[in-house]
């Protein structure tokens, strides 16, 4: 086997001829070679062993790496070293101080540059003979046909909306034609927990299928944070809320701005002490207003080693792949629960079933829409409405929102007459999902 | 309205006083100049792990000092998880050169580490990951320094010692079990790693540790069915009838079970509801007093009604570490938490018998001002229930011949905020568990295989595991280390050695499917790395080393296999 060098920063002839001496041993893949040169008591069928499921890793596989972040830097460092040697990387952000703790491949002065090419650099400066192509931008970037290239996608995202974006996608793909089913694999932390999962689209459940299993944001009544603030973060909501807007009109919240945040801190802390409420300081700022999600190495070192030794059984068969669902839990010792996820006949993305959602039959427009963003199936937050004579409620473009603004306050029932259907289309949901009404 | 008791001539003046706290006369206002706590490069960095165990565990961990014994993957992973988060120092006890099998498996070696020391690579490549930490290389082999120098050993805070020979895994667990025997002597956890192919273990070899805080799911200690004088005074306080619905509606759920239980006990000799039509009657009660059918406050008080016929007392777990030999007689060697337990014990013996009341209130429904007078009346409670266990304590600490200030005022604090989110863990010698004997002898003559719980082939895992470490003591090799043709020679020795171990369980001289499966895999591996199997146990031994050294969250007590085959887990005490 031959293999490509991608480095130009080794260090002098000398380490070169090292270098080649190490890329012409065969040998170095001993331990891995133990487990694809032999099958074990639960090794599949299919399973061929020798030099064919190492010329298949190694050679001739593609996958994708979603997100170079804390699990994407793992999953890049398992993958480069379990042989797999054409791997992409997708990212748009770029390096802050505060992945450092966990994002090892990245160093202080890499702090603002783009983390997909920082990432793939140091993998093939670290692993010579990987090949790691790096994407700055955004998954939504990119069309079809570029995800068609992959035997295998990795996910490791913190976003909900890019989960349901690449699983959607997936699906759609493995729907059209049979030949375009990719694996996804999906791993997700926080703190001291996380899980690993396995979807193949339309096989077994997908990502969207267990939408409901997400633990819905907290979300403060506007009442609340207006009128009866109770707790430090009452006072912090009201400060980027309400405040904000309201004195700094068009100027957008950067929550990754210090000084926005040290304005939102002030604010918070006054209005705090006013109504002698304790507790709110820079770092719970901070929190509410990013959505902080604790992070730490160890753990998404556990998770993205389940996600890559899946990806390993998936590509060669050496043992039977996760079916489909592992949680591990570490604040309480060390729980694992693996399970298998089922999928939901009225999924919006792999279902055939369509959904229903129950309705007063004198519930306003309004007071519908509000049952559609409270329900966990569909974890919407601005919701469009349309039926078959045109738009029911439209929250954008603005002469649209004029236009069927008048709606919420109308029955329902008045304005849906014989219709039994409605299309609800939202920023978060990655397909349009066809509902039936049914009046209770 | 339910008649009030006897205690109703004590009514205080607290109407009033939560008038007062409405009052923003003495509040801040906008116009203070606020500090900024903008934080520093440091807390920057360490942010999203801050969010977990605060600036005690971070003081904590920046000043361990850890010992990885062994150079692999699996070990150099579990480092790299423990620089990040920025420990003080670790060191590299590993007398190897890097073969090109090292590089190929370990991310912290490179190609041009081939024939370097791989301790010095390793070391060097694990540093660039934290300005902050130290680390250095001990290019030595580790049986004959612990001969020479065990008291290297001992001056680490933790050691790794990552798959390192069966009889060296001994000798340094006898080391460290030895030295912690004596009262005040230093009780080193000790971390084993063992991998090969999908399969790993991870055990911890420790005495007694000590867990500070738990991070249990509520802190809160409501008293409802208990309220101090404070709460009681203000919950009887409450004229509802004179009240506007807007103030009504407003009213915490604590005040009105409070207050609902109060009345309660007036009209029914002191004692709360008992029966389950007592318990129906009491929240028909509670319906009864709603101005409006949709008072969210009520609809909560409802819903947690059931905590009112709970009893505030300290939690089981707690009581079974009060009556603890260690807790019950103290002495200046004696552990901080076990000195706290045991001014516990002493502050129960006295009326009302209850643990220290927490100052954290859950969010409810209520005004602002209700809320934050209703938070006071707890921030209260707790600071004087604080003053009666300090003064407790510094008795203790007096008639141990300690002085007052030996335990930290901020480590008294939390401990009285939150008794229930502690605890103590008492380990067992690895040297037991590896002989059959103690806890493991038990567990092989109750094991049962079950193919619906993955735990029964972990445990299936464990034995081949131990036939395994015997086969090597034996052979001074790994089973399925050759190539292919070995394979079956050395399963049959191995599963030879495990019918040894099963004695009695291996009836008819024959041994269940699952051993035979569970050797099979685990001479697959050949007890060679893979980088996957390596980076999800070095996760793992991170985490735990993480929650030894901070004192914070439960750690494994004491094994834990890896069955990466089925991707699942069961954790064993052995």
């Amino acid at each position: 086997m031959t293999a490509t060098v991608h480095n130009g920063t080794l260090n002098g002839v000398a380490s070169s001829s090292k270098l080649q001496a190490y890329l012409t041993d065969d040998t170095r893949f001993a331990s891995i070679d133990k487990i694809l040169d032999r099958r074990g008591p639960w090794t599949d069928e299919r399973f061929q062993g020798g030099q064919e499921t190492k010329d298949f890793l190694r050679t001739q596989s593609k996958i994708l790496v979603i997100g170079a972040g804390g699990l994407g830097c793992e999953i890049l460092q398992n993958l480069a070293l379990t042989g797999f040697n054409d791997i992409h990387v997708i990212d748009m952000d770029t390096i802050d101080i505060s992945n450092l703790n966990r994002q090892f491949l990245f160093r202080e002065s890499d702090v603002g540059k783009s983390k997909a090419l920082v990432a793939a650099e140091f993998i093939m400066n670290r692993v010579p003979g990987v090949k790691v192509t790096p994407h700055h931008d955004k998954i939504q970037d990119h069309p079809i046909s570029f995800y068609e290239q992959f035997n295998i996608v990795v996910a490791g995202l913190d976003s909900i909306s890019a989960r349901r974006w690449i699983n959607a996608t997936l699906v759609q793909m493995a729907q059209d034609d049979d030949e375009q089913l990719k694996p996804l694999i999906d791993g997700g932390t926080e703190g001291f927990k996380g899980q690993a999962r396995v979807i193949l689209p339309t096989v077994t459940s997908c990502y969207e299928c267990s939408i409901d299993m997400l633990t819905p944001p907290t979300a403060f009544p506007i009442c609340t944070i207006a009128n009866t603030p109770r707790l430090p973060e009452h006072c912090i909501e009201w400060a980027s809320v309400l405040e904000w807007p309201k004195v700094h009109k068009d100027k957008k919240l950067d929550t990754d701005d210090p000084d926005h945040i040290e304005w939102l801190y002030r604010e918070a802390s006054a209005r705090a002490a006013q109504f002698k409420i304790e507790g709110v300081t820079w770092a719970l700022t901070q929190g509410v207003v990013k959505n902080i999600i604790p992070a730490i190495a160890s753990t998404n070192a556990i998770i993205a080693a389940s996600c890559c030794n899946e990806a390993l059984k998936i590509a060669t068969a050496c043992a039977p792949y996760l079916n489909n669902y592992m949680m591990y839990v570490g604040n309480e010792s060390v729980y694992t629960y693996t399970f298998e996820h089922e999928k939901r006949p009225e999924c919006p993305v792999c279902g055939g079933e369509s959904l229903t959602a129950e309705a007063g039959k004198v519930w306003t427009l309004e007071r519908f829409i509000e049952s559609l963003t409270n329900r966990q199936d569909l974890q919407i937050s601005k919701p469009s409405l349309s039926y078959a004579k045109g738009a029911l409620f439209w929250p954008s473009p603005p002469d649209v929102y004029e236009a069927t603004r008048p709606n919420l306050e109308k029955l329902l029932i008045d304005l849906l007459g014989e219709e039994e259907g409605i299309v609800v289309t939202d920023p978060a949901l990655p397909v349009s999902v066809n509902l039936s009404i049914n009046y209770v | 309205m339910p008649s009030s008791g006897p205690d109703q001539d004590r009514r205080p003046l607290k109407i009033t006083k939560m008038d007062d706290s409405i009052d923003v006369t003495e509040a801040t206002t906008g116009t203070t100049e606020i500090p900024s706590y903008r934080p520093d490069a440091k807390t920057r960095r360490y942010d999203r792990q801050l969010r977990l165990w605060a600036s005690a565990g971070q003081r904590s961990l920046e000043s361990a000092r850890v010992l990885l014994v062994g150079c692999d993957a699996t070990g150099c992973q579990a480092l790299k998880s423990l620089v990040l988060p920025g420990i003080s120092q670790f060191t590299i006890l590993s007398p190897d050169l890097t073969t090109s099998q090292d590089v190929a498996t370990n991310f912290f070696l490179h190609p041009d580490s081939v024939g370097s020391p791989i301790a010095e690579q390793s070391v060097k490549y694990l540093k660039e990951l934290n300005p902050a930490v130290e680390g250095s290389a001990k290019i030595e082999e580790p049986a004959s320094l612990l001969v020479s120098d065990p008291d290297f050993f001992t001056s680490f805070t933790l050691i790794l010692a990552t798959n390192v020979e069966p009889s060296l895994e001994l000798q340094l667990a006898d080391l460290l079990w030895e030295a912690s025997a004596s009262v005040g002597g230093p009780d080193i956890p000790l971390i084993t790693i063992r991998n090969s192919g999908f399969i790993g273990r991870v055990e911890i070899q420790l005495r007694e540790h000590s867990v500070v805080d738990t991070h249990p799911d509520t802190t809160h200690t409501l008293r409802l069915d208990s309220p101090f004088k404070l709460l009681e005074e203000h919950a009887r306080s409450l004229d509802l009838t004179s009240m506007d619905s807007m103030e009504h509606s407003h009213i915490p759920w604590v005040v009105i079970l409070v207050r609902a239980g109060i009345l309660w006990r007036d009209s029914h000799e002191g004692k709360l509801p008992e029966t389950s039509e007592e318990k129906a009657e009491f929240k028909e009660l509670l319906k009864k007093e709603k101005v409006k059918g949709d008072e969210e406050n009520y609809e909560e008080a409802l819903a947690q009604a059931y905590r009112v016929w709970g009893q505030s007392e300290i939690p089981w777990e707690i009581k079974q570490l009060l009556v603890d030999e260690s807790v019950k007689n103290v002495s200046e060697k004696s552990k901080n938490l076990q000195i706290l337990l045991h001014t516990l014990s002493q502050y129960v013996a006295t009326p009302p018998h209850l643990p220290p009341t927490s100052p954290s209130l859950p969010d409810m429904h209520s005004s602002t001002a209700s809320y934050v007078h209703l938070q006071n009346l707890y921030k209260k409670e707790y600071q004087s229930d604080l003053a009666r266990f300090k003064g407790l304590l510094f008795q203790t600490l007096e008639k141990i011949g300690l002085d007052e200030g030996s335990i930290a005022d901020e480590e008294i604090e939390s401990f009285v905020k939150n008794v229930g989110g502690v605890g103590i863990i008492k380990g067992t010698s690895l040297r037991e568990s590896k002989e059959g004997k103690g806890l493991i002898a038990k567990s092989i003559e109750e094991y049962q295989y079950d193919e619906y719980d993955g735990s029964t082939t972990c445990f299936a895992m464990h034995l081949a595991l131990l036939a395994s470490e015997r086969f090597y003591i034996e052979h001074k090799r790994w089973p399925g280390v050759k190539c292919k043709e070995d394979m079956s020679e050395d399963n049959r020795k191995v599963e030879e050695i495990l019918k040894g171990i099963l004695s009695d369980k291996a009836k008819n001289g024959g041994i269940e499917d699952v051993f035979v499966e569970s050797i099979a895999e685990v001479a697959r591996g050949g007890f060679g790395t893979l980088p996957t199997t390596a980076a999800f146990l070095g996760g793992v031994v991170a985490q735990e080393a993480i929650k030894l050294v901070t004192n914070q969250y439960t750690p494994l007590d004491n094994t834990v296999i890896v069955n990466l085959v089925k991707s699942e887990s069961a954790k064993f005490k052995f």
